[in-house]
C-alpha cells in the first residue's frame, strides 16, 4: 500500500482510478444495498451511488467531509464509533477497507462518478428541442418514425383497421361517445378518398370534441367539486372552471396560451375578464378550510406544495414536489428550485373570486370604478373633462321628474310610536320613543307605472333640532326600505325587489345602500348636515304596474337603537324612467341655479360629484351580477369570509422540508434543470404576487422550455393511444418510462410549437390521420413475442372504454342523451344534511329520469371524497390525486355494479323502448340493437340466442347483455 | 402474418387459464410486478406470516388518551394550573387551558398490571392479551390530515390505505367475500369521507368496499332491484349465460389479451359472492349468547356490536382487512370531545367497550386470534389541558394504540408519554412503524411491498417505518 504523503501528490486521474478501483466496488458491495437508487432504499435519506447523494447527506447531515476523515460521518459509522450508527448494521467493515476509506476522504474525497442529479445534457427529457429529421418512409412523418423501428426490428405493421372498427375508434377518441349506424353506415360507404380527412375535421369542429378532451386535463390536475378533505364541502361555482376548459378546446386555444390564461389570465389577459374562469386552474386541488382555521402555516405550506405538484406534473411532467424535503434523488430538481416554485404561488389562497363575465360589462364596471376613485380623490381632471362635464350639462338640462306624493292609507308603528297623517301627505312621529322601531305604511297612488319611490325626510319643529330624526341630535338610521304589493283580491304580498338606492347625502359609513343591503345591522343615516330635509330615492328591480286599488306597503325598518328614529316624512312615486332619476344635495342644487360661467371652482366640483357619484352607482346597479368561480387568488371568498393576502409569504428553504428548520429566504423561479431559461424570476416588484405568477407562465410557455412542449405532444398521444410514447405523462424524470421514441417526441414538440403553433387540433389531426393510427389492432405470434408491450406499435392498441365514456355511451345508445351545454354540475345523488357541513350523498335512490340526469358525465357534480360507486368501479380516479392515466381493473363488484346498477337497467329499459318504438320484428330489433351498441350487425347465431332470451326475459335483458359486454366496454 | 390461435397462445404463457385461480387472474393487472404470496411463507410475501386478516377498529375524533389507556398521576397534582403552552399550537382549535385531571377513576388491571380508567370496563378485562403503543405521535393535530395520515401515511389525500396495500399484496383469502371491508357508523361518515378508503393509485379493485350495515342490500348491487322484472333470477341466469357466451367468444378472438379473461372471471366471481355474502351479512343466524356478548340487546352498544360481529363472520369468510368505523364526524357522538370529556367521552366509550370485548372473547373461541390481528386506534390524543373548563383539544403529539392476535406479544406495552400526557417521550411510534409491523406480521416487508407513481415506488410507510419488535412474540 502506498503512503498517505504519496497519495496526496497523486494526479486527478490517478485519483479518479483510486475511486474506480478501489472505493467505488467498496460502496457497492457494502452500502448500496441500503443506499442506492438501483436497490430504490435510500435509508436515513443516504444514497452513496452519486456523489451529490454523500455531498448532501442524509437524514444527518453530509456524510463526507473532504480531506477531513475525522470530521467525516462515514469514518465514524464504519468504526462503529458513532452512538446512533453503526455501518454496515450486521457485521463491521474489514479493517482494510476502512483504511481504504479513510485514504479516499483524506486524499479530498475524489468521486468522478457523474451525479444523477446533473442539469440538462444527460437526461432526454431536459435536452434542448431540436426538431430530428423524419426517417425515410411514409409520406407521413409519425409513420416514418414508427415504421422505421417496426421494421428494424424485424416486424411488419399491421394492416388498416376495416371502416367499421376505424369509425367507432375514431368517435370514441375525439368525442367519447359511439357513432350512430347511419354514420357509420355513411362512412362505410363512402368512397371519397379523403372521406376519413373529412370525418377527423368534423369531429374535430364539433362541440362533443371539447367535452371529451376536458375530462383529459381534468383528470391530470384533480379537479373536482368538492374540497375533499375533513369538511368535504361544495365548490358551488368550480364548474365556470370546467366550462372554460370545454369552452377553450373547442375555440383551440393554442398551448401556450392555455398556460397563460390558466395560471395569470388576470395579468396577460386584464381586459378579457371572462378568462377569470381561467384560474379555476389554480384552485383545481383539495382544500382543508379545517386545518386553514387551525393550523394556517402548515396548511398554506402544503396547499402551495399541491400547487406546485399539479402545476409542474401537468405542464412540465415533473416532480418537482419530491424535492421538498431534500434535493431530488433521481432529477436534476434542488430544494432551491422547489421552494422557489412555493414562492410563485406564495400569495394566492383558494375561493371563489367574482367577476364580470361580459368584456363590455367589465368594462363599463371599470370606467365606473374609475370615475368613483376620482370623486373620492376629488380630481378635477376627470371630474370637469368634457365627457363627464357633458353627462353633468343633461342632468342639470333634464326636465323636473315628475313625483307623486302617495296617499298613506294605514300607519302603524310596531314598538309603540304615535304616526300622524298630515294635510299634506306627510307623516310625524310623536309620542313614546322606542329604542327602535319599525314603521309600516299602507299607501296608494294614482300612478299605473311606478319606476321608483322617493322617501323625503322633513324637518318639524317638534323634532330635535328640527329633525329629520327622533334623535337627539336630530338624527335618524333607517336600516331597511322594504316595499311589498298588495293586488286587488290577492291574499299574498308580492316582494317589489329594490335595484338601486341613492341619495341627496349620506352620513360617513351609512350610505344609503345600506337601507337595502338585507342586512338588519347596516343602515342609512344623515348626521351632521341635520335641520334640513334629505331624501332617498329607491328604484324598483323592475318598474311596478298597478291595477287601479293596488297598496303597496313600505316597511321603514329603524333598528339601530339608541332612538335613531324618523320623525317626519313623506313617500312619492314617479313614472320617470329610471335612469333620469337623481337625488342632488340641496347645495348641489343651489349650485345648478347658478349661471355656469359664474360658478366657483368649488362649486363645479361639487356639483359635478354629486351627479357622477350617482350616475356611477346608477351605472353599476345596472350590471348584470357578476359571475363567479372557484379559483386561487390575493382575496379570494371562502368559509372564512374575504381572505386577503396583501403581500406574497416569505418562503424559505426548508430543511428536510420541515417548518420547524427554516433556512434562506427563496424568491420566486421555477427549475434551475432548464438552463436556456433563468432560473430566478427578475421581477420589478416582487411584492406583486400576480407579477410571479405570470413570470412562471412565462417560463411554462418559453418555446424554450423543453419540457413544456415535449409533455403536451406526448400526453396527446397517451390518449389517442393509450400509452404515451413515454408511458407516465407526468414523470419524464428517471423514475418515469423510458420514451420508446424519443426521437418522435421531438419532433412531435417542435412541430406543435413550430408549425401547428401550439393547436391541439393540428396535432390531434396529424396523429389520428396517421397509417400507425389507422392500423388495426390485431395480435400476431411473432410481433407478440417480440414487443409484447407492444411499444413499437406495430399494432394498434386495445383499450377498455372509461368510466365516463361507458356512461354516456349508454345514456347515447338508449336513445336518451341530454346533449345541454353547462352551467352548475349535475348531481347523480340525493342529499341530505349531515352532522357537519358535509352532506350525507346517497347514490342509490337517484332518479335516472330527472332532468339533466343523462347530460353528458363532464358536468356530472364529481364530490371528492364520496365517489360515485358506480363510476369508482369503472376507475374513474380519486380526485384526490392527479391522474395522468385512467386505470384498469377487473372486479367482482365492478360485474356486479354493471349487471345490477339501478342507472344501468333503467337504461336497459329505455334503450329496449327505443327498440319498441322501431316495430320491427325481434330479428331486426336486435339487429338495430347491435348497430348502436356494438357498430356492426348482428350474425345469425347472435340474432338466434338474443331472440331466444328476448323472447324469454325481454328485450331490456338484450340490452343488458350488450351493455356488460366486453364488445362494448372496449375499442378496437 | 396470421393471428396467432388462442391454443398456441395459452402455450406461450406457460399453462391454461384453467390452472389459475380466479382471484389470482384477477389481480394481473396491467402492472407487471404484481406482488405474488407464497405459499412457503404461509401466504407472506418476503417472510412467514403470522397474521392473514386484520381487523381494524377505528375510533373517530381523536381519543383521550389520559382518560382512558394513559394512567397520569401527575394530573391530579397539577390539576388547574396553567402551565401549558402561551400560544395555540397548530391545529388546536383554541388556546390550551389550565391541566385538567382525568375525571375517570383508573384501576390496575390483569397480570401485566395495565392502568384502565372506568370508561372501559371490559377491555380491561383483556389487557394480559394486549399489546400497548403508549407513545404513538402523528404529524398533524387536524382531523382530516391525521385520519389521512393514520389511515394511509400521508397527511394529504389521494394516497391509498392499508387496507387496499394489504389488499394488493396478498389478495383475497376467498372468491366469496370483499377483500378489503369497510364498516362506518351508521350515524355517518368519518373526517375526509370515504377518503380515508380510498386505494389512491392502487388499481381501484383494492378499495375498501363500504358496507352500509343498516341497508337490507349490504354489498353494493348485490342484487338488481326488483322493480326491474327483466332482472328476476331466472332473468339474471338467462342473461349471465349469454354474456359469458358472448365474452367467451369475443376472448378467443383476442387471446393475448389477459383484461378479456379477467372481466370474465370477474362475473364468475360476482357470482360466487352473490351466493355468499347474504349468508355473511345475516347475523340472524348467531344465538343468542353471541349477540348478548357483543351488545346486541342493549340501544347503546347495538350499533358497534352489529358491525364487531360483522366483522368477524366476514374474516371467517374469507375478507382479509375490515375495518370498524366507530363516530361519525362532527361534534357530536364521537370521540372529538372538545367540550366536555365527563359527559361526552363515556356514551361513546361505551359503545364499543362490551362489543370490543365480545369480539375478541369470540374470536379467541373460535380459534380465530391464531392468525388474526385485531388493532384499537384513533387519529390522534387529546391535551391534558382543558378546553373550555372541562374539554379537551387536539393533540398530535400523543396517544395509545392497541393490538392483539397472532405475533403480538401479549400484555406488554412500548412507548411512555410525559407525565402529563401531552408528548411521547420514549418509544416513540408514528403510523409508519405500526404499518410496518402490521405488514410484517403479515409476511411483508414495508420497504418491498412498493407500487411506482409519478415518479416514486410509493410505500404504504412513505421513506419511514420501523418494524416495533419489542411488541412482538
Amino acid at each position: 500500500m502506498i503512503s498517505g504523503a504519496l497519495l496526496t501528490a497523486v494526479l486527478p486521474l490517478q485519483a479518479d482510478d483510486f475511486f474506480v478501483t478501489k472505493i467505488e466496488p467498496l460502496l457497492k458491495s457494502r452500502c448500496y444495498e441500503c443506499h442506492s437508487h438501483a436497490s430504490s432504499k435510500m435509508k436515513g435519506g443516504l444514497a452513496l451511488d452519486s456523489r451529490s447523494g454523500w455531498e448532501t447527506g442524509g437524514d444527518t447531515g453530509p456524510t463526507v467531509v473532504p480531506g477531513k476523515p475525522e470530521e467525516s460521518l462515514l469514518m465514524k459509522v464504519v468504526r462503529w464509533t458513532d452512538d446512533d450508527h453503526q455501518m454496515p448494521p450486521k457485521e463491521q467493515l474489514p479493517t482494510e477497507e476502512i483504511a481504504l476509506l479513510e485514504q479516499w476522504i483524506k486524499l479530498g474525497a475524489v468521486d468522478p462518478r457523474i451525479a444523477p442529479a446533473k442539469a440538462d445534457g444527460d437526461w432526454w427529457s431536459l435536452r434542448p428541442l431540436n426538431k430530428p429529421v423524419v426517417p425515410v418512409g411514409p409520406v407521413h412523418p409519425l409513420d416514418a418514425f414508427i415504421l422505421a423501428r417496426v421494421q428494424t426490428a424485424g416486424l411488419a405493421p399491421n394492416s388498416p383497421a376495416d371502416r367499421r372498427t376505424l369509425v367507432r375508434r375514431l368517435y370514441y377518441d375525439l368525442h367519447g361517445l359511439p357513432p350512430a349506424p347511419d354514420e357509420v353506415e355513411a362512412f362505410v360507404k363512402n368512397e371519397d378518398p379523403l372521406a376519413y380527412e373529412k370525418l377527423v375535421d368534423q369531429l374535430l369542429a364539433s362541440p362533443r370534441y371539447g367535452e371529451r378532451w376536458a375530462r383529459h386535463w381534468l383528470d391530470t390536475i384533480h379537479f373536482a367539486d368538492t374540497h375533499g378533505f375533513e369538511h368535504d364541502d361544495l365548490r358551488p361555482h368550480a364548474w365556470r372552471f370546467r366550462d372554460y376548459v370545454i369552452d377553450s378546446l373547442n375555440r383551440d386555444t393554442t398551448w401556450d396560451r392555455f398556460i397563460r390564461e390558466q395560471i395569470a389570465a388576470d395579468v396577460f389577459f386584464p381586459e378579457e375578464t371572462h378568462l377569470t374562469a381561467a384560474l379555476g386552474y389554480l384552485g383545481a386541488g383539495t382544500y382543508d378550510s379545517s386545518a386553514a382555521a387551525t393550523a394556517p402555516t402548515s396548511y398554506e405550506y402544503l396547499d402551495r406544495d399541491d400547487l406546485v405538484t399539479q402545476t409542474m406534473a401537468s405542464f412540465v411532467s415533473t416532480t418537482a414536489n419530491c424535492a421538498r424535503c431534500h434535493a431530488h434523488k433521481f432529477d436534476p430538481i434542488t430544494q432551491e428550485d422547489y421552494f422557489a416554485l412555493q414562492a410563485v404561488f406564495a400569495g394566492i389562497g383558494k375561493g371563489d373570486i367574482s367577476y364580470q363575465a361580459d368584456p363590455t360589462a367589465a368594462q363599463q364596471f371599470k370606467k365606473m370604478r374609475d370615475l368613483q376613485n376620482a370623486i373620492e380623490r376629488q380630481d378635477p381632471e376627470v371630474l370637469l373633462s368634457p365627457e363627464n362635464d357633458a353627462l353633468v350639462i343633461a342632468a342639470e338640462q333634464a326636465p323636473a321628474v315628475a313625483w307623486e306624493r302617495m296617499f298613506p292609507e294605514i300607519l302603524v308603528a310596531n314598538d309603540g310610536s304615535t304616526l300622524e297623517r298630515k294635510p299634506d301627505l306627510t307623516v310625524l312621529a310623536s309620542g313614546t320613543l322606542p329604542d327602535k322601531e319599525t314603521y309600516l305604511i299602507t299607501a296608494t297612488t294614482k300612478l299605473a307605472d311606478v319606476t321608483a319611490l322617493r322617501l323625503d325626510l322633513l324637518t318639524d319643529d317638534s323634532l330635535p333640532e328640527h329633525g329629520p330624526g327622533r334623535a337627539g341630535n336630530g338624527n335618524l338610521h333607517l336600516s331597511e326600505f322594504q316595499v311589498q304589493i298588495f293586488r286587488p283580491g290577492a291574499t299574498k304580498a308580492e316582494p317589489a325587489p329594490i335595484r338601486r338606492a341613492v341619495a341627496d347625502f349620506d352620513q360617513t359609513g351609512y350610505d344609503i345602500t345600506k337601507a337595502i343591503d338585507g342586512d338588519l345591522k347596516s343602515s342609512w343615516a344623515i348626521h351632521p348636515v341635520v335641520g334640513v330635509p334629505h331624501h332617498g330615492l329607491f328604484e324598483f328591480t323592475t318598474p311596478l304596474h298597478l291595477e287601479p286599488d293596488t297598496k303597496l306597503v313600505i316597511t321603514l325598518r329603524q333598528l339601530q337603537g339608541g332612538s335613531h328614529l324618523i320623525g317626519k316624512f313623506g313617500i312619492s312615486a314617479t313614472s320617470t324612467p329610471p335612469d333620469k332619476l337623481i337625488a342632488l344635495p340641496a347645495e348641489a342644487g343651489k349650485i345648478s341655479l347658478i349661471p355656469r360661467a359664474e360658478r366657483t371652482p368649488d362649486q363645479k366640483m361639487l356639483l359635478a360629484s354629486a351627479v357622477l357619484r350617482q350616475k356611477a352607482a346608477n351605472e353599476i346597479a345596472r350590471l348584470p351580477a357578476p359571475a363567479q368561480v372557484w379559483a386561487a387568488g390575493s382575496a379570494a371568498t371562502n368559509e372564512r369570509g374575504l381572505v386577503a393576502i396583501p403581500e406574497p409569504r416569505t418562503i424559505r428553504l426548508l430543511k428536510r422540508g420541515d417548518l420547524a428548520k427554516p433556512a434562506d429566504e427563496i424568491g420566486p423561479g421555477a427549475l434551475s434543470a432548464i438552463t436556456a431559461l433563468k432560473p430566478r424570476f427578475e421581477l420589478a416588484n416582487s411584492k406583486n404576487e400576480a407579477s410571479r405568477r405570470a413570470a412562471l407562465a412565462n417560463w411554462l410557455a418559453d418555446p424554450a422550455n423543453s419540457l413544456t412542449w415535449r409533455s403536451i405532444v406526448n400526453r396527446v398521444w397517451h390518449y389517442h393511444f393509450g400509452k404515451g410514447l413515454c408511458d407516465t405523462p407526468s414523470d419524464f424524470g428517471r423514475m418515469g418510462g423510458v420514451p420508446s421514441h424519443p426521437e418522435l417526441i421531438d419532433w412531435l414538440a417542435v412541430w406543435f410549437r413550430d408549425d401547428a403553433q401550439g393547436s391541439l387540433k393540428a396535432l390531434h389531426k396529424l396523429i389520428v390521420t396517421s397509417a400507425t393510427y389507422r392500423q388495426s389492432s390485431e395480435a400476431h405470434e411473432n410481433a407478440l413475442a417480440a414487443d409484447p408491450e407492444n411499444r413499437l406499435l406495430w399494432r394498434m392498441n386495445r383499450s377498455r372504454l372509461d368510466a365516463d365514456s361507458i356512461r354516456d355511451s349508454i345514456f347515447s345508445i338508449s336513445g336518451k342523451l341530454d346533449l345541454t351545454m353547462g352551467g352548475p354540475s349535475i348531481a347523480h345523488f340525493t342529499s341530505k344534511p349531515g352532522p357537519q357541513t358535509t352532506p350525507i350523498l346517497n347514490y342509490e335512490n337517484f332518479d335516472w329520469d330527472s332532468p339533466g340526469a343523462s347530460r353528458r358525465s363532464i358536468y356530472r357534480l364529481v364530490w371528492r371524497a364520496i365517489a360515485d360507486p358506480f363510476m369508482e368501479t369503472l376507475d374513474f380516479p380519486d380526485m384526490g390525486m392527479l391522474s395522468p392515466v385512467r386505470g384498469f381493473s377487473a372486479s367482482a363488484l365492478q360485474s356486479l355494479a354493471l349487471f345490477n346498477n339501478d342507472y344501468l337497467l333503467k337504461y336497459c329499459e329505455h334503450f329496449a323502448a327505443r327498440l319498441d318504438q322501431s316495430g320491427k320484428s325481434p330479428e331486426a330489433k336486435i339487429q338495430t340493437a347491435f348497430l348502436l351498441a356494438y357498430q356492426r350487425p348482428a350474425t345469425a347465431e347472435e340474432v338466434i340466442d338474443f331472440t331466444m332470451l328476448a323472447t324469454q326475459q325481454g328485450f331490456p335483458s338484450v340490452c343488458r347483455v350488450l351493455f356488460n359486454s366486453n364488445e362494448f366496454l372496449f375499442l378496437d | 402474418m396470421t393471428p396467432i390461435s388462442r391454443r398456441n397462445f395459452l402455450w406461450h404463457t406457460g399453462g391454461g387459464i384453467t390452472g389459475v385461480a380466479l382471484s389470482q387472474m384477477l389481480a394481473r393487472e396491467a402492472m407487471a410486478s404484481t406482488p405474488t404470496p407464497r405459499p412457503e411463507f404461509n401466504g407472506g410475501l418476503h417472510h412467514p406470516a403470522k397474521v392473514k386478516r386484520v381487523i381494524q377498529l377505528f375510533m373517530n375524533g381523536g381519543v383521550s388518551q389520559m382518560d382512558t389507556f394513559d394512567y397520569k398521576p401527575e394530573l391530579e397534582r397539577l390539576n388547574g394550573q396553567m402551565i401549558g403552552p402561551k400560544e395555540k399550537p397548530e391545529g388546536q382549535t383554541g388556546p390550551a387551558g389550565a391541566v385538567m385531571k382525568s375525571p375517570f377513576e383508573f384501576k390496575q388491571y390483569g397480570q401485566s398490571g395495565r392502568w384502565v380508567s372506568s370508561v372501559f370496563p371490559q377491555q380491561a378485562k383483556w389487557v394480559d392479551e394486549m399489546a400497548f403503543l403508549m407513545a404513538m405521535t402523528t404529524k398533524t393535530s387536524v382531523h382530516g390530515p391525521g385520519s389521512y395520515m393514520m389511515n394511509t401515511g400521508f397527511v394529504l389525500p389521494g394516497f391509498p390505505c392499508m387496507g387496499s396495500w394489504i389488499s394488493y399484496g396478498l389478495g383475497s383469502l376467498s372468491d366469496n367475500l370483499p377483500t378489503f371491508v369497510v364498516l362506518p357508523d351508521v350515524r355517518g361518515l368519518p373526517y375526509n369521507q370515504k377518503g380515508n378508503f380510498s386505494s389512491g393509485f392502487l388499481p381501484s379493485r383494492h378499495q375498501g368496499t363500504i358496507i352500509n350495515s343498516g341497508s337490507p342490500q349490504p354489498v353494493p348491487d348485490l342484487f338488481a332491484d326488483p322493480r326491474h322484472t327483466f332482472a328476476s333470477k331466472e332473468g339474471d341466469q338467462a342473461a349471465m349465460s349469454l354474456l359469458q357466451k358472448m365474452n367467451r367468444q369475443h376472448a378467443a378472438m383476442h387471446p393475448e389479451d389477459t383484461r378479456l379473461e379477467a372481466r370474465i372471471a370477474s362475473y364468475e366471481l360476482a357470482a360466487k359472492m352473490q351466493l355468499s355474502a347474504p349468508e355473511a351479512f345475516d347475523i340472524s343466524r348467531e344465538s343468542a349468547a353471541t349477540r348478548t356478548a357483543y351488545g346486541l340487546d342493549a340501544p347503546i352498544t347495538e350499533d358497534f356490536g352489529r358491525r364487531c360481529l360483522l366483522a368477524r363472520r366476514l374474516i371467517e369468510r374469507g375478507s382479509r382487512v375490515v375495518q370498524v368505523w366507530s363516530g361519525p364526524q362532527g361534534a357530536v357522538n364521537n370521540w372529538d370531545n372538545h367540550g366536555n370529556i365527563p359527559d361526552e367521552l363515556p356514551p361513546i366509550a361505551t359503545s364499543v367497550d362490551l362489543p370490543i370485548a365480545g369480539l375478541l372473547g369470540d374470536l379467541k373461541s373460535r380459534g380465530l386470534l391464531e392468525d388474526t390481528l385485531v388493532i384499537f386506534t384513533t387519529e390522534f390524543g387529546r391535551t391534558p389541558f382543558a378546553q373550555g373548563s372541562v374539554g379537551r383539544d387536539h393533540n398530535g403529539n400523543s396517544f395509545v394504540t392497541w393490538m392483539v392476535g397472532a405475533g403480538i406479544k401479549a400484555g406488554t406495552a412500548y412507548g411512555r408519554s410525559d407525565d402529563l400526557g401531552f408528548k411521547a417521550v420514549e418509544g416513540i411510534t408514528y403510523c409508519y412503524d405500526l404499518h410496518a409491523t402490521i405488514l410484517h406480521l403479515m409476511g411483508i416487508d414495508h420497504e418491498q411491498l412498493t407500487f411506482r407513481t409519478a415518479g416514486v415506488d410509493r410505500r404504504l410507510t412513505d421513506v419511514h417505518g420501523h418494524v416495533v419488535k419489542e411488541i412482538l412474540s
